[in-house]
């Protein structure tokens, strides 16, 4: 079975997700920034009462308030984007990656079947799907390999 | 002396490979590749992420700012231009480091005011991992999949940063193979 056959049957919890740290519209800026900082992750989701998302707060829209230090002790809520990239757990990877063509997104948050945000993915999560597939020809290249040694080699 | 010396009488020596070579005639040349077997693809992707290049990636032209320029200034050039990092290039047009929202998040959130000033080189990433257009796909995988690396300089034969190379734009390449 090639990749596109995997791509249309494989479902979106089958793919290694990252864990999701959620927080709450009221939290400030500041808790998100350091979540993210902490957690090593671009972006935090925003989920209601339910658990269900509602947005999300990016490196990206850290970007666009850096220099007005103040909306730091902003709610989140006022600078967040609503969460429309979302896909099921359990519908295909083809539908994951239909949603990030279609809105241009980075990340997308993985629900249950109850709407509840469960994991994050998102661009790397795919290229590291597509990796686990072609081991043979993407595992094997150097990680940072130069065109030309600096030095000869040997004697 | 006696090195020359013992050369010769390699070459003298019945044992020499030139002097077999002399026995060998025009209709007995094997061609050394006659039993080489290129290697076999399963997929039409797994071949062109090993034997295209990067150059067949469409890299975005890079956005560059000189190790001088402030922090402010460098984040003014993303947000314009909706970058995810910038490029840090020296006056002979070397790649000295690279900036990026990452580096915003660790080090300038929550400090903006007292570093906006200060030279971008303070706290850019020294010496980032770089990508040649000559590399296959396959490698700008590995370095992103495997490595964890969101944005790769790509650099011609002359080290020259001629793109920038991230996840979405892989994504936009693998596309066309996913439908």
């Amino acid at each position: 079975m090639g990749l596109h056959e995997h791509i249309l049957t494989d479902p979106v919890i089958e793919m290694e997700l990252r864990e999701l740290i959620p927080c709450r519209p009221d939290q400030t800026v500041a808790t998100a920034v350091d979540t993210m900082k902490l957690s090593r992750l671009g972006c935090v989701v925003v989920i209601d009462d339910a658990g269900k998302p509602i947005g999300k707060f990016t490196e990206r829209h850290l970007m666009k308030i850096i220099d007005q230090p103040k909306t730091l002790d902003d709610p989140l809520e006022k600078h967040m984007t609503p969460c429309q990239s979302i896909v099921n757990q359990n519908e295909p990877v083809q539908k994951l990656i239909d949603i990030m063509r279609d809105r241009d997104s980075r990340f997308v948050c993985v629900v249950d079947d109850a709407g509840k945000a469960v994991a994050l993915t998102g661009a790397k999560g795919v290229l590291e799907y597509v990796t686990e597939h072609f081991p043979r020809v993407v595992k094997v290249q150097m990680m940072q390999g130069k065109l030309f040694f600096d030095q000869r080699e040997g004697a | 002396m006696p090195i020359r010396k013992t050369i010769y009488n390699d070459f003298q020596g019945s044992s020499s490979p030139r002097r077999k070579r002399r026995g060998v005639q025009p209709g007995d040349f094997q061609d050394p590749l006659s039993d080489y077997s290129p290697p076999q693809f399963d997929d039409d992707l797994e071949q062109d992420l090993a034997e295209l290049t990067i150059a067949d990636m469409d890299a975005w032209p890079p956005l560059v700012v000189a190790p001088t320029d402030s922090i402010e200034n460098a984040i003014k050039r993303m947000r314009e231009d909706d970058f995810g990092c910038v490029l840090v290039i020296d006056s002979e047009n070397k790649l000295v480091g690279i900036f990026s929202e990452r580096d915003v998040l660790n080090k300038i959130a929550g400090h903006f005011e007292a570093t906006r000033k200060l030279p971008v080189s303070v706290v850019m990433t020294h010496n980032p991992v770089v990508i040649y257009d000559s590399d296959p796909p396959a490698k700008a995988l590995n370095m992103m999949a495997i490595g964890s690396f969101r944005h790769l300089a790509v650099l011609d034969a002359d080290d020259k940063p001629i793109g920038i190379l991230g996840p979405r734009r892989v994504n936009a390449f693998l596309q066309k193979y996913f439908s």
